[in-house]
């Protein structure tokens, strides 16, 4: 499969409103977001072979762009995490591609190492096109929080790194960013960093309507984004 | 198109002026002819006069200086009238009527004509669907609204969304006796808008602050950078925290709502916000009359505690910093007060005393120190310390913000001594308090970059 060089300009002339788990990855890593380490298959064999080439557990996943919520997808079977081998791989692969064909869907499969959500506070990190504002991000607890609390930061965009680290800390969360109970603090400046990328791409490209890192796992090191989802202009 | 004509006029057409009391025709020209300059009532279907002037037919007949009309006619036909003005030369237009874009697609169009009339004519519009604007220091009232004359001259700016608003603040200015530079009701802004008015009144010689009321514009990032482009300090209320939009399938457009993006884009271009018209008015007094602070932390002088306790809460929830003094002030403050009191910050004296003033003094001079707030309950065998305090301002160059409780008479006639220093004056705590705040919100919000590097926010790019 030849990658396309610009997976906006791909998706939009497919008539595609959003770009692909996989897509929207890359193209945040591309500014320096980090993301876990993994490989868009088209097989069992070769699900299990991506598998083996990045070290258990894995976690795969459906990857089509017509399938915004993994999780919810084909009753539950779209997302499959903390698989330790070969056959459990190779199990959810089949899974996801047969239920895929049932329902028409031209689907890939998505195999990605693995990351403890424990090692970490489970954050958002969005951005949308405001039609008064522009450009705009927002950062708040990942989960059920945001959508309990509405403990969220915003900012018109571009920011700054040092803006962004102040959105960290109008959360009322904040305090968990510095360690809990004996969690270790987390990596703040590397989620700031992820609200500035997410700002600056936004900012870049007057295609996308909205971007969403939900999570962004924030560590003590890093802040990796496990789930991306990029909406374009139709 | 130039906006002085509209808050500059040098003469005023009133069209559809009309010698019958109550109506708006009436009502608008009897404010009008309070103005300096030549007013004409304009009326094809009316003779004779009205307050002693003689009706024109029609804004192409004046005879005579005019670049302002105010349209008290109906909707239907304010295009063709504002297509008049342009054919007389008449550079500005205040609509009354409502039923525009505020009403619907038929509404919309009609606000299209009026637009392009407008811009054919190069006529500036403020409205449709306002009341319009008053400027008292120039008897220029350009309203329908009636008993406005005691609203008095002054140094802040209203420039309102909603011209109810507009007159809400005005009055509480009135009743406290707060004078004001102008009085804006905007309403559907279909060409003069926020950019126009903040502008102007940013230029404008009285303004010393513009106190903002929005509801909400599609231009918000242009209302923002109009307010960071303004000298003049700017305050804003912004309505609609309770709107929010129901919870899409996606997160991020579902949680960034209108509201909050004003309140982080406000913090964002050095804007100070409040939550209320009382807020926003105690806010604009202390922005007007105040010296720009430099920093946020504050020292409070209360001669009772419970006040300062009060005021102290207050401020720490604006962001206020409460620093310890100096022991150089420690020192002049223990040497007036010796070991009764809590020489730290509050300071309180206990209850007021001759030497009340000298506290003050000491605590403005504090380098630790970049606001002050005092709060003394009226005393009449002392007064107030107005000789003490005098040239303190400028001596310092700090913000002094007085707040006291007495008698409305001795209130009354007291405290204009003390605003005549540069000390805005309060008649609550908590109030006080929130003037306090918006100068504390202002000089976070407008922090030197290096300096904020000190609060813990890392500047490293």
């Amino acid at each position: 499969m030849t990658e396309p060089t610009d997976p906006i300009e791909a998706a939009l002339a497919e008539g595609r409103t959003a770009l692909t788990e996989a897509e929207a990855k890359g193209l945040l890593a591309e500014r320096g977001l980090t993301v876990p380490d993994g490989e868009t298959v088209r097989s069992p064999d070769a699900a299990v072979e991506a598998a083996e080439s990045l070290g258990y557990p894995v976690v795969v996943k459906v990857a089509a762009p017509s399938v915004q919520h993994k999780s919810e997808w084909a009753g539950g079977i779209g997302v499959h995490v903390n698989l330790e081998g070969p056959d459990a791989v190779r199990t959810a692969a089949a899974e996801i591609l047969e239920a895929a064909a049932e329902r028409d869907v031209d689907a890939a499969v998505l195999v990605e190492e693995a990351v403890d959500l424990d090692a970490g506070l489970e954050v958002i990190v969005g951005g949308t096109r405001d039609p008064s504002f522009g450009p705009t991000v927002l950062v708040g607890l990942g989960g059920v929080t945001v959508e309990v609390l509405q403990d969220t930061s915003h900012r018109l965009a571009p920011i700054s790194t040092a803006e962004a680290v102040a959105m960290t800390r109008d959360l009322e969360a904040s305090p968990l960013f510095d360690g809990y109970r004996g969690s270790p603090a987390v990596d703040r400046e590397a989620v700031a960093e992820a609200i500035v990328t997410v700002g600056d791409l936004l900012d870049a490209r007057e295609e996308i309507t909205e971007i969403e890192v939900n999570p962004l796992l924030a560590q003590s090191d890093r802040a990796v984004a496990l789930d991306a989802l990029v909406s374009l202009d139709d | 198109m130039s906006v002085t004509n509209l808050f500059d006029p040098s003469g005023i057409a009133v069209v559809g002026a009309s010698a019958t009391p109550g109506k708006i025709g009436y009502e608008a020209m009897s404010n009008a002819i309070e103005f300096g300059g030549p007013v004409y009532p304009v009326n094809p279907s009316a003779s004779g006069t009205v307050f002693d002037r003689e009706f024109v037919s029609s804004v192409t007949e004046i005879d005579g200086d005019v670049d302002l009309a105010l349209l008290c006619v109906p909707a239907s036909v304010v295009p063709d009238v504002v297509a008049e003005c342009g054919e007389a030369g008449i550079g500005a237009a205040i609509i009354f009527a409502g039923g525009f874009s505020e009403a619907g697609p038929e509404g919309e169009e009609l606000q299209e004509r009026l637009v392009a009339a407008a811009d054919e004519g190069d006529v500036s519009l403020l409205g449709p669907n306002t009341s319009g604007f008053l400027a008292p220091s120039k008897d220029l009232y350009a309203t329908f609204a009636t008993d406005i004359e005691s609203i008095p001259a002054g140094n802040l700016a209203i420039v309102a969304q909603s011209g109810g608003l507009a007159y809400a603040v005005a009055f509480q200015a009135e009743n406290a006796g707060i004078g004001i530079s102008a009085m804006v009701g905007l309403g559907n802004r279909a060409n003069v808008g926020f950019r126009e008015a903040i502008e102007y009144f940013d230029g404008d010689a009285e303004t010393d602050a513009i106190l903002l009321h929005v509801e909400g514009t599609d231009r918000g990032r242009d209302l923002l950078e109009t307010c960071r482009e303004s000298e003049t300090p700017v305050v804003a209320y912004n309505v609609g925290e309770q709107d929010v939009g129901d919870f899409a399938e996606s997160h991020t457009g579902a949680l960034t709502g209108e509201y909050e993006l004003y309140e982080a884009g406000f913090a964002q271009y050095g804007v100070p916000t409040v939550r209320s018209s009382p807020e926003l008015l105690d806010a604009g007094q202390a922005l007007a009359t105040c010296p720009e602070p430099d920093g946020p932390n504050v020292g409070v002088v209360t001669a009772q505690a419970g006040p300062g306790i009060a005021i102290t809460d207050r401020l720490k929830a604006a962001g206020a910093r409460l620093p310890s003094l100096t022991e150089e002030t420690q020192d002049v403050v223990e040497e007036i007060l010796p070991g009764i009191t809590f020489s730290a910050n509050p300071v309180d004296t206990a209850r007021p005393m001759p030497e009340f003033g000298d506290v003050v003094a000491a605590v403005a001079r504090d380098d630790n120190v970049d606001i002050v707030l005092v709060y003394e309950l009226y005393e009449g065998g002392l007064g107030y310390p107005t000789e003490a305090l005098e040239g303190l301002v400028d001596e310092v160059e700090k913000p002094i913000v007085f707040a006291t409780g007495g008698p409305r008479a001795i209130l009354d006639e007291k405290l204009p001594a003390l605003e005549d220093l540069g000390i805005p004056t309060y008649r609550a705590p908590e109030r006080a308090a929130d003037g306090v705040g918006a100068l504390v919100q202002y000089a976070r919000r407008n922090a030197d970059p290096e300096l904020a590097a000190d609060e813990g926010v890392s500047a490293d790019d």
